[in-house]
């Protein structure tokens, strides 16, 4: 302190100091409020917009897929045809009942963003009451809900059929897959009818593990989403297998 | 903010025409900013890269 000053030439000084730090504390507590707003916002669009929004066309997307059941076509495609299944190599079962007398239910592949498949879990509560999927797996189709990927087989199709989904944003369909357990139930509805499906296992993967997705052999459903929640940093992947439904029996015995 | 707002062009209904489009323009570019942080960092939608 400079005690050459005289005492209002201080008070002064002191009254200029103390302006300086009001300024700092008062663009500090703006900044820190407009932080706050701004992750608020961040959260509120997150958790509540984009769930809003994919909820929001669900109801479109689903009346989609049921007029796309009954317009899609349906073929009977004898197993011989089928690669992959066709046990006319040798198969213990080309003996009881021959290849072109066992006949595959087929439905033509659906054009892609067209919602053509409904994915449930009882007992599930993110998936009790069923999410539509759309064919592809474009941001802009995970933003409607489930999306099934292109190169992979339709569900109830002999192979691995793929369906990805988001874990805890735009309405979360697969939020709860790491609740499923092996043994559990899982139906696709599609043209065909509903397929029923037992989970086998699930795995947590990083994002680069394609082979996921690689063919099978039999029919399965592999459903990958986001792990962990709130983060995109691996996947977690569940594998089911096909036990019931319009093509069961003929897979089953293939 | 009230030194912003005199600082918009027109007469004080133009000006509150102008902050009220620009305030909704700067949440569209929040939402869009949040949804891209969101679908890269927060959730990617489960698909393989």
């Amino acid at each position: 302190m400079d005690e050459s000053l005289n005492p209002a030439a201080r008070r002064e000084r002191s009254r200029a100091a103390t302006g300086r730090v009001t300024r700092i504390v008062r663009a500090v507590g703006w900044i820190s409020l407009i932080a706050g707003v701004l992750v608020l916002g961040f959260v509120f669009q997150q958790l509540f917009v984009t769930s809003w929004l994919a909820e929001r066309n669900q109801t479109a997307l689903e009346e989609d897929a049921r007029v796309y059941f009954e317009d899609v076509e349906v073929v009977e495609v004898p197993v011989s045809e089928v690669q992959g299944l066709s046990t006319d190599e040798g198969g213990e079962d080309a003996a009881v009942v021959p290849d072109d007398m066992r006949r595959l239910l087929v439905e033509a592949r659906p054009e892609a963003h067209q919602p053509f498949a409904i994915i449930r879990a009882p007992g599930i509560e993110a998936l009790e009451e069923g999410w539509t999927v759309v064919e592809g797996v474009e941001r802009s189709d995970l933003k409607n809900g489930a999306g099934h990927m292109p190169h992979t087989p339709i569900p109830g199709q002999p192979g691995n059929s793929v369906i990805s989904g988001h874990r805890t944003t735009y309405g979360a369909p697969f939020g709860d897959l790491d609740r499923l357990e092996p043994g559990d139930r899982i139906e696709v509805e599609t043209a065909l009818g509903i397929h029923g499906y037992e989970v086998r296992e699930t795995i947590i993967v990083d994002p680069f593990a394609l082979w996921v997705t690689e063919p099978r052999r039999g029919a399965w459903l592999t459903l990958t989403t986001c792990h962990p929640k709130f983060s995109s940093r691996e996947r977690m992947v569940l594998f089911a297998e096909l036990v019931d439904g319009p093509n069961a029996e003929v897979i089953l015995a293939s | 903010m009230n030194r912003w707002f005199a600082a918009l062009p027109g007469p004080t209904p133009v000006k509150v025409l102008v902050a009220v489009v620009v305030a909704v323009m700067a949440v569209v570019a929040l939402f869009f900013l949040y949804d891209w942080i969101g679908t890269n960092l927060l959730d990617s939608g489960g698909t393989f890269e």
